[in-house]
């Protein structure tokens, strides 16, 4: 095998036995619950993978975590830590929202834009803080960031519960914002999926942000592999100091890849609160952007990658429903093996690329103290 | 005015801000000796996540073995146990962390984030599996409260001088023993020495792996006793999101400490005050929603350096290589 077919077995080896790795950590639970792994993970497979409801369900699941696990990839990729997609999200969704129950009468092609370019609006605002904060005072942004996942979720529950609380719900234990107007809502994808022939169940909520997110993932390929700024931005987080020797503001790069991460982060509830509930409720779904971060980490920041990866975390939630209520196993079980396999994926990434470097090293020293070795050896003779 | 400066620095509130010190005090010191060796540890809110389950979940079952042999000494054994329960959760949680970011060299804060994630997923499999629920223990009792001898008699000063939790001075000494051990001995020397410059550490014959793995398996442990004292002292019983973000904030405290146990001390105070603050209704007319993220956003003007420039460790986050050096 030459090198470059091993390397690439490798990296498509650790994924795999990472995903077995948890796995197994996961057997040992479920065993330890008095339950056969076989049997569960069997279960776990015939109810995710051959029912209707449950493939479209994984296609619904996967819509926010390809936004989701883009817009950490996107802070990533510059040598960022966004960890808080989490409330630039659940800000972006409130002022979707907003645009959607406050304003009425706009056409469809008018209103849901707006909504969208709220929900990007919110997360971008969310984002600001931080990355200014960490360019012009040093502040690391992991904290900060998580710092103002809280702040978001205060402010979300003072809106909701304090301003916008829909009158209507007054007296009854709701609290939720008043429906959207018709127009603000995403159309679903059962239509157009009708039209060439892909029948899906009547009531799946499987909407336009799926395709709209897969775009956005090829087109963030394309820009971070083909651009000008692409260039800039693998040059920033490949080496600092020749990206400075060559002109390329480090800052810029880094502020604009951070600011883009959180505009993807705004769109991440959209699927969700335009697509499916047509109102923001107070248990509007949390934790969305801590499964991005492992969705990026599975997919190594790789745009396309991050398609996959949700779509198998998706997978995985999913199947969690069918274990818990076929087979009497705790959900918790798969949030377990979801966790194991993202340690065990990112120990398996660092010895790949170590492995790498090493026969790197090795080709180069080969290469260059092979004709030395000839001169050598023709001396010696 | 006056009425509002009277509500912020009355005795009752200054007692809960005072309790509400020592879990972000008990984590802050742990980052201080993870940090000292060269570990970032993002993972201390999971840590302590685990270390609320294990010291509530020990508590309940000690409690309910003595109850029938030895009623009396359940509130001082059951406690006891509970806490040492949850530092050892704690301990051999964080072994992950030393496992993915000392000996793989796994990015320290991919590491932390990975690890606060499996916490949330095991407290709740684990409590399930106890207590047929995910989200919250049976109620428990703490320890039996302390008083202050000679200040117990003055009416005025109740709150303050009564119903002492004894974790309360036994993290006073930890604060102590943990200045005087990375000051003045061997151990807390070569600590920061592998901190500050690993090469030079390793040229003088120190074990930089071995010394990093005491400092994130030290951190581990005071991070679970955190844990158990909120979910043992503070909550009598654990609940779901209860470390609510304290794991993050004791991180700022270290940083605001400038990695010292002493000044960690200093800046955990001042967050347990905020936090206090955050959990009383103050009349102001402010929202209690803007009130309940006062830590978080004190935590950020920290961060952004508007009270102190931070000097961390020199190769604070930094994987050590041999071969790489």
């Amino acid at each position: 095998m030459s090198p470059r077919v091993r390397l690439t077995v490798l990296q498509m080896l650790a994924p795999l036995l990472a995903i077995g790795f948890g796995a197994l950590v996961a057997s040992g639970i479920i065993l330890a619950i008095g339950k056969n792994p076989l049997d569960v993970y069997g279960l776990m497979l015939r109810f995710s993978l051959t029912r209707a409801d449950s493939v479209a369900a994984i296609f619904f699941k996967a819509t926010p975590l390809i936004f989701a696990g883009l817009a950490v990839a996107l802070s990533f990729r510059a040598n960022l830590w966004n960890i808080g997609v989490e409330g630039q999200y659940y800000v972006g969704a409130f002022a979707a929202a907003w645009v959607g129950f406050a304003i009425r009468g706009l056409p469809s092609g008018v209103h849901l834009p707006l909504a969208v370019l709220a929900a990007l609006a919110g997360g971008v605002t969310w984002a600001l803080l931080p990355i200014a904060l960490k360019l012009r005072r040093g502040a690391h942004e992991v904290i900060t960031t998580i710092m103002m996942n809280y702040i978001a979720s205060a402010l979300v529950l003072y809106l909701l519960a304090d301003v916008f609380r829909d009158p209507a719900q007054a007296g009854t234990p709701r609290v939720r914002t008043p429906e959207f107007a018709p127009n603000a809502r995403v159309p679903l994808l059962r239509p157009a999926l009708e039209a060439v022939g892909i029948g899906i169940p009547e009531h799946s909520a499987l909407n336009w942000f799926l395709p709209l997110g897969v775009v956005l993932c090829l087109v963030a390929a394309f820009l971070l592999a083909r651009s000008r700024f692409g260039l800039e931005v693998r040059a920033v987080a490949g080496n600092p100091t020749a990206a400075e020797t060559a002109a390329i503001s480090i800052g810029r790069v880094q502020f604009m890849m951070f600011l883009a991460s959180g505009a993807v982060a705004g769109l991440v509830g959209l699927s969700d609160v335009l697509g499916f509930f047509g109102y923001f409720d107070i248990d509007f779904p949390k934790g969305l952007g801590f499964l991005g971060i492992s969705v990026a980490l599975l997919a190594r920041n790789n745009p396309v990658g991050i398609l996959v990866a949700a779509l198998l975390f998706a997978f995985l939630d999913r199947g969690a429903q069918g274990v818990q209520v076929f087979a009497d196993v705790p959900r918790e079980v798969i949030t377990i093996l979801q966790a194991v396999i993202i340690l065990a994926i990112v120990v398996a990434y660092e010895l790949v690329t170590r492995y790498v470097r090493t026969q790197r090293k090795r080709e180069a020293e080969r290469v260059i103290l092979a004709p030395v070795a000839a001169a050598a050896g023709e001396g010696g003779a | 005015m006056i009425d509002l400066l009277v509500s912020l620095l009355n005795l009752a509130l200054l007692a809960s801000a005072v309790r509400l010190t020592v879990p972000i005090l008990l984590t802050a010191m742990g980052a201080v000796y993870s940090e000292r060796g060269g570990v970032v540890n993002i993972g201390l809110e999971g840590i302590m996540i685990v270390g609320t389950f294990f010291g509530a979940a020990t508590t309940h079952l000690v409690a309910q073995a003595f109850l029938s042999a030895d009623p009396a000494a359940v509130p001082v054994i059951a406690p006891l146990v509970g806490m040492l329960a949850a530092a050892a959760a704690g301990m051999l949680f964080s072994l992950v962390h030393a496992v993915v970011a000392v000996t793989f060299r796994v990015d320290q804060i991919i590491s932390g984030v990975a690890l606060n994630l499996l916490a949330v997923g095991l407290a709740r499999f684990l409590n399930i599996l106890f207590f047929g629920v995910a989200t919250q223990s049976p109620g428990i009792q703490g320890f039996a409260p302390l008083a202050i001898p000679g200040l117990r008699k003055i009416p005025a000063l109740a709150p303050l001088a009564t119903g002492i939790s004894p974790v309360i001075p036994a993290a006073l000494v930890l604060v102590i023993l943990g200045q005087w051990v990375l000051v003045r001995t061997v151990f807390g020397l070569r600590l920061r020495a592998v901190g500050e410059h690993p090469a030079a550490a390793d040229t003088l014959g120190i074990s930089v792996t071995r010394m990093r793995y005491a400092g994130v398996l030290i951190s581990g442990a005071l991070a679970g006793l955190a844990g158990g004292y909120l979910s043992i002292e503070q909550g009598r019983g654990y609940l779901e999101g209860m470390t609510q973000g304290r794991g993050f904030i004791a991180l700022a405290a270290m940083i605001f400490g400038n990695w010292w146990p002493l000044g960690a001390l200093g800046a955990s105070a001042l967050f347990g005050y905020f936090d206090a603050l955050s959990l009383r209704v103050v009349h102001t007319g402010v929202p209690y929603q803007f009130i309940t993220v006062l830590p978080h956003v004190a935590s950020i003007l920290v961060l952004a350096g508007f009270v102190r420039r931070a000097m961390p460790p020199a190769a604070d986050g930094i994987p050590y290589s041999k071969e790489e050096v």
